[in-house]
């Protein structure tokens, strides 16, 4: 368990959570609200096994900060899906806190709770959940004439919606006629018509051919590029978390094994069952020249002539450290040298086992 | 249903002060006239219906079952009925006349007869020597077998629910059981089915059939019975071995209608129609194949000296 | 042994069998026990109650009918003073509400067909009776056939193409040439209102059931027995609620028609997948927007297989609900069977069929129609259909108006072709069915024998002959081999009520005839269904056969089978047969036809023949579904041994509920006698749902 620990580097810290889950259980059984009751709230997991209870979310605590994106990791059966719809309420939660924006989630009544999925959220499924009687540009309007948005202007904000997604020319295709990508941009387009501070992705990919999927990615990350929106996204893919995260929670059983920096996962597995995934994982593509560089040693005069970025993934500068003799310099955005890449360290990465 | 109330009261209120009648005017509210489903019924109801839009009234043509339609008579779904048959609906019109709400309207001048027969050919072919006398049907039971009557002759009733066991006691009290049985058409469609496949194979039938009918005109006859005599009937304590009574035919009407259309009233109470009369609207339909409405034109057309006595 | 005795449902059944066997032999017939088949209606014939239980609800026939009489005209009454009677009189409240309701229901049926053929009753309702004497001109004139035929045509051009265009022109011209224009509009006014209203109807009840278990708990057994009641049985009481009249046919209609509304209302909203409404609540719907906007449009796949149902559902009332008072088409082929005019009667039918396949194609086409909202569109090009419309119009007065010169006194035939004075192809099908008597009669006369003699009146006989005890083992123990104790409990109380009430020996006379046409029918159908899914082509046709044979009303066929059959069972049979067969064909195609293509290719790569491949892999997996068309079979006869007590000689329930129409108090002997032949449908019903669910669960196809 890592609860509030590897922290990134990214904006935090001042500004409080976008969200913020303390103790999330959700807790499937027929018998849950009587033994709720009768143990006055609290919640003994070995006793609510034994009494046939499965627990679909069990304890969940963390945080997500804006403009961040925590990808939720785990096989089928981890309990991932359902975390998310108790985020986005889709399902009760049996117990805990959820804040959005510092207000209880919880608490909300049911006008509230539309004025915050119309205004605050937006969602994209696993199999896209496309309203079938609906063209393309219908289906991207929908949630902006749900609001009481004009047809006109709903159609007009569509439009631009589908320039983005890069979906022009098929305004008028339904979801039937669009090859499973295609459809997922309408699915992301319709997510994010209205401007939502906080997007749900629920496996957005997985129901993708893997050159499709590797494309969605990369569009998924211009989009994040673009619009830096808070963001919730849950993937049985180890290597798509590893590829977009900036965070990763990894889950089994309903219990969240590990919240990390994806580098730190790597370099740190926190479990047997986290390191399992983490063996497998070519580390040369997820780590990045500041996650295994050396302190600049003030006494090397011969530093090598190139530098390579702070965050650059090892595998794009590998070549041209290893040919390299001298240590390499490490520097930031702003050209300032914050450590060095020696040979060794890069054979480390290729070919070392994890020896920490 | 309200504002037609208002309106009708208002215009009402207008024209009797525009016009002052020497009597209680017929209310504008239309007759309704049940049209059942034999054609001189139909065509009686239109050749009825012009009368009374002669008469300057509005009508209405509604379809109802020939049973049913005295618990709407009472009910004032239906305003009248014109063919009130004795043996068949006597007993639904006396007892709707005993609840309240129906009124007798006076009869008509031709008699019914319902009562089993054979279609013509059985006659013209003499299948079975003797009949029409009833006796005759004990040396021929092989001519009117069938399939599935189990070595004896058959005779095809109406539906049970028209009179019960009446057949099947006659044809025990005549002592014809061991040579008879009845078999109980599901409506008058069969009947009419029978008659024509019988007539198409020239096959004997002995069948139940009613006069005055479109049947009359392919010629039919009915089997001469025991007469009939008063209590002869099981149910009025005899034995049943006898016929069926010549019936009358009435006219019934809600209660209502004297009322609400004095005149139009007056006119129905007086007509009477002869069973010629009623043969002829029926066979402008069945045999010279004109639509009821036509039908019943033709027939005010070409009876004017009867109908408009009724009227004045 | 005993275990392998609690695995092996055919030991268990062989078991049951032997039972069965032993207490019909052990209780045999009473020698003083008579068959209750005549006038009496009481069937206590016996003391013995192995053999018939006592009739211990016979009294509540009579019960039921004089509580709604009293509800309908005593229960709540209020005096009022009535202007043309110039005295008080009594009226029921209740019959006032239901009879504004038949008003309003009238009423729109009745602005429709004026608009279609002309009238008067519109302008009476917004004025009254005296203004129309006073002001002769006052009606709607009707609209002549070629103006409604031409925006049918434009109308199933627009949504279908030009075929669907083609398909609407020819079916009205047809209807109109023949003479059966009015009739027809009539009819059209009477669907439209009844099909809108069930639909309306059954969609809110869809989703009553949808968002309450208890809702949906209460509907289930309502829907089971509106859809397996047989439709003569609630005439009565439709007539004593709402009056004669074509408000009456109408009310008739939407009772049979909403059920399968309903159920595929619900059906369609249970399989919207979860994401996709989930989708809807993310979007931020209201529970409003999430229904209407989300979840409707999602089923509606579904939904519009319910619309389909509820057109040939109300056109499959056509003729019933004449019975009461619906005037058009259905009345019109009541007369003309009565006159005995089959031809006429023919003609009619095609009538029905044509109207119901143009009313089918063209909802399907709707709903199937997209917007398109990016059409640059003129005003001309915007308006162009209204401008077409116009234009229909206008040719067709115009036409009309020269009509009046150039026919005269005729029939005007660019206005309204009067009824009956159309085409006719009556001499030619009369002179048919003529040769048809005259040179098979006889021949038949030997089959028809042997078909009584050694089939029909054998199978009765053991039907009738079975003792209450061995009936209830029998029935009750098959529910519980299929369901367990559960299933035998809820058959054997559907077969309690059918003991109790007085119509046991009827009701195993139905059965009789039941059993039988399921015999004739499933297997034909099934044979049948087997043959044409070996080809597309064949599949459609087929399946069109089974649209048309469902359409088309079962009454006319009754006829020939009697002039063939005479009044006879076997007749009875002839006319169940064609109609019963309609789902077991429908259904062994579709099953058949819905074998996922893997599983064949699977097959044919084991090396399996044609004949072993239909045989070890298709029939196999096709079976669960077959057998859902084989319980529909027994509905549809069930239905029909309604109908074929009309021919008679039936001695069964359905003579009593026919009979019960003619009868002032048979509303509570037509609702009881409903009641027992629905519960047979539904003892069926339940068996083989159970059956087939657990097969289809068993071969992961649920």
């Amino acid at each position: 368990m890592a609860g509030e620990a590897g922290m990134t580097t990214k904006n935090q810290a001042k500004k409080q959570p976008v969200i913020k889950c303390k103790g999330i259980y959700k807790i499937f059984g027929e018998a849950v609200p009587s033994l709720i009751r009768e143990n006055n709230g609290a919640i003994d997991v070995e006793s609510f096994k034994q009494q046939g209870c499965i627990f679909g979310v069990n304890d969940a605590s963390f945080e997500v900060y804006e403009g961040e994106m925590l990808v939720v990791m785990g096989l089928s059966g981890s309990g991932k899906s359902t975390l998310l719809r108790c985020i986005s309420r889709l399902t009760d939660t049996t117990s805990g806190n959820i804040l959005i924006d510092g207000e209880d989630l919880l608490a909300m009544n049911s006008k509230e709770l539309i004025e915050l999925r119309r205004n605050k959220m937006g969602m994209v499924f696993q199999s896209f959940a496309l309203l079938p009687h609906k063209t393309v540009l219908e289906n991207i309007a929908f949630p902006l004439q749900v609001k009481g948005m004009s047809t006109k202007e709903s159609i007009e904000r569509a439009s631009a919606m589908i320039d983005l997604v890069s979906l022009s020319g098929r305004e008028n295709y339904y979801p039937r006629q669009l090859s499973g990508g295609q459809q997922q941009r309408v699915g992301i387009a319709r997510s994010l018509a209205v401007e939502p501070d906080i997007w749900f992705l629920d496996e957005p990919f997985s129901a993708l051919d893997p050159l499709i999927r590797k494309e969605m990615q990369d569009e998924f990350l211009r989009l994040q590029g673009l619009l830096n929106k808070t963001i919730l996204f849950v993937t049985h893919d180890f290597d798509e978390a590893l590829r977009l995260a900036d965070r990763i929670a990894i889950m089994k059983d309903g219990v969240i094994e590990q919240i990390d920096a994806p580098a730190n996962i790597v370099l740190n597995p926190a479990t047997e069952y986290v390191a399992k995934f983490t063996n497998e994982v070519p580390r040369e593509k997820v780590l990045k020249c500041s996650d295994v560089m050396e302190k600049e040693d003030k006494n090397t005069k011969k530093m090598s002539s190139i530098k390579v970025p702070a965050n650059a993934i090892i595998e794009t500068v590998a070549e041209e450290v290893l040919n390299e003799s001298k240590p390499v310099p490490v520097v930031d955005e702003t050209g300032k040298t914050v450590g060095v890449l020696n040979r060794t360290s890069i054979i480390h990465v290729l070919f070392g086992k994890h020896e920490h | 249903m309200k504002l037609t109330k208002i309106l009708a009261s208002t215009t009402l209120a207008a024209t009797l002060a525009f016009s002052a009648p020497a009597f209680a005017e017929d209310s504008s509210q239309p007759i309704k006239i049940p049209t059942h489903n034999w054609s001189s019924q139909i065509v009686m109801a239109h050749v009825i219906g012009g009368i009374f839009q002669s008469m300057g009234n509005n009508v209405e043509y509604v379809t109802a079952d020939s049973q049913a339609v005295y618990e709407a008579i009472r009910n004032g779904d239906v305003t009248i009925s014109h063919e009130v048959w004795q043996s068949t609906f006597g007993k639904s019109f006396y007892n709707a006349m005993e609840k309240g709400g129906v009124i007798d309207a006076g009869t008509h001048a031709a008699t019914t007869l319902e009562e089993m027969g054979v279609p013509k050919h059985v006659i013209d072919n003499n299948l079975c020597p003797g009949l029409p006398n009833w006796e005759a049907l004990k040396n021929c039971k092989d001519v009117f077998k069938t399939a599935d009557s189990g070595g004896k002759g058959r005779w095809l009733e109406g539906p049970q629910s028209w009179h019960g066991d009446l057949m099947p006691v006659r044809v025990e009290a005549l002592g014809l059981a061991d040579d008879y049985t009845v078999t109980f058409a599901g409506g008058a469609d069969a009947l009419w089915a029978e008659i024509a496949s019988a007539k198409k194979d020239n096959r004997g039938l002995i069948v139940f059939n009613w006069t005055p009918n479109f049947t009359d005109a392919d010629g039919f006859v009915f089997i001469e019975f025991p007469e009939y005599k008063e209590g002869c009937r099981k149910a009025d304590g005899g034995d049943g071995s006898c016929g069926s009574p010549k019936g009358w035919l009435k006219k019934a009407a809600n209660y209502k209608f004297p009322k609400t259309h004095p005149a139009a009233y007056t006119a129905f109470s007086k007509i009477s129609f002869t069973t010629k009369q009623i043969g002829q609207m029926a066979a402008l339909v069945d045999i010279d194949k004109m639509t009821h409405k036509d039908a019943a034109k033709k027939w005010l057309a070409d009876n004017e000296a009867v109908w408009k006595p009724f009227t004045q | 042994m005993l275990n392998s005795f609690k695995q092996s449902k055919l030991q268990q059944f062989a078991l049951l069998l032997v039972v069965f066997i032993t207490l019909c032999w052990l209780v045999p017939k009473p020698d003083d026990y008579k068959y209750l088949v005549s006038a009496a209606t009481s069937n206590t014939g016996s003391d013995n109650w192995l053999w018939r239980l006592p009739d211990l609800i016979a009294w509540l026939p009579l019960w039921l009918a004089d509580g709604i009489n009293y509800v309908m005209f005593d229960w709540i009454t209020v005096d009022v003073y009535n202007e043309d009677l110039e005295e008080n009189e009594s009226i029921s409240v209740v019959k006032e509400i239901t009879r504004s309701l038949s008003w309003f229901v009238l009423f729109f049926i009745q602005t429709i067909r004026e608009f279609l053929v002309g009238g008067l009753k519109t302008i009476v309702t917004f004025t009254s009776w005296d203004f129309i004497n006073d002001n002769p001109w006052a009606k709607l004139p009707g609209l002549p056939w070629t103006v409604v035929t031409g925006a049918a045509i434009l109308l199933g051009f627009n949504l279908g193409g030009r075929f669907l265009a083609i398909l609407v022109g020819a079916s009205l011209t047809y209807i109109s040439l023949f003479g059966q224009w009015e009739p027809a509009m009539k009819t059209l006014s009477l669907v439209l209102v009844a099909a809108s209203i069930s639909v309306v109807f059954g969609l809110l009840l869809g989703i009553a059931a949808y968002r309450s278990k208890l809702v949906e708990a209460a509907l289930s057994p309502v829907l089971g027995i509106a859809q397996t009641m047989p439709q003569f049985s609630y005439l009565v009481p439709m007539f004593v609620l709402f009056g004669l009249g074509d408000h009456a046919g109408a009310l008739a209609t939407i009772v049979f028609a909403t059920p399968p509304m309903v159920r595929l209302t619900l059906l369609g909203l249970k399989s919207v997948p979860s994401e996709v409404v989930e989708a809807g609540l993310m979007s931020g719907c209201t529970r409003r927007q999430l229904m209407f906007g989300v979840m409707l449009p999602a089923a509606r796949q579904n939904i519009l297989v319910g619309v389909n149902q509820v057109i040939m559902q109300c056109l499959a009332m056509v003729v019933i609900a004449s019975l009461i008072g619906a005037t058009g088409i259905g009345d019109d082929l009541l007369k003309a069977l009565n006159g005995l005019k089959l031809g006429k009667a023919f003609e009619l039918g095609v009538c029905i069929v044509l109207m119901a396949i143009t009313l089918d194609k063209l909802s399907l086409a709707w709903a199937n129609k997209p917007i398109d909202y990016f059409a640059d569109l003129s005003f001309s090009q915007r308006h162009r259909n209204k401008f077409i419309l116009l234009a229909i119009l206008a040719a067709g007065v115009l036409l009309a108006l020269i009509g009046r010169y150039v026919f005269g006194d005729g029939i005007n035939y660019f206005f309204i072709i009067d009824t009956n004075k159309g085409l006719t192809t009556e001499s030619y099908l009369d002179a048919g069915i003529d040769w048809m008597v005259t040179s098979w009669f006889q021949p038949l006369e030997a089959f028809k024998a042997w078909v009584f003699v050694d089939v029909l009146e054998p199978v009765r006989s053991a039907f009738r002959g079975m003792p209450a005890i061995a009936t209830f083992t029998l029935v009750m123990g098959v529910g519980y081999i299929i369901g367990g104790v559960r299933s035998a409990l809820v058959v054997g109380a559907y077969l309690l009520f059918i003991a109790l009430t007085a119509w046991w020996d009827r009701a195993l006379t139905t059965a009789y005839f039941v059993a039988i046409a399921l015999v004739i029918a499933g297997s034909l159908g099934a044979l049948l269904g087997i043959l044409c899914a070996r080809s597309n082509r064949a599949s459609k046709v087929a399946l069109i056969m089974c649209d048309t044979l469902q359409t088309f009303p079962s009454f006319i066929y009754l006829i020939p089978a009697i002039m063939l059959f005479q009044v006879s069972n076997i007749a009875v049979l002839i006319a169940i047969t064609p109609y019963a067969m309609i789902p077991a064909l429908r259904y062994t195609i579709e099953g058949l036809r819905n074998v996922s293509p893997a599983l064949q290719d699977a097959g044919s790569m084991s090396g399996v023949s044609r004949m072993q491949r239909l045989i070890s892999i298709e029939l196999p997996l096709a079976f669960p579904h077959i057998v859902l068309g084989i319980n529909q079979t027994v509905m549809f006869a069930l239905a029909m041994v309604i109908i074929g007590a009309m021919i008679g000689s039936t001695e069964d329930l359905g003579e009593l509920i026919l009979g019960s129409l003619s009868d002032a108090q048979g509303i509570g002997k037509g609702l009881i006698l409903g009641l027992n032949v629905a519960f047979m449908g539904l003892i069926i019903d339940h068996l083989l749902n159970t059956w087939a669910r657990e097969r289809k669960e068993a071969l992961g196809l649920a």
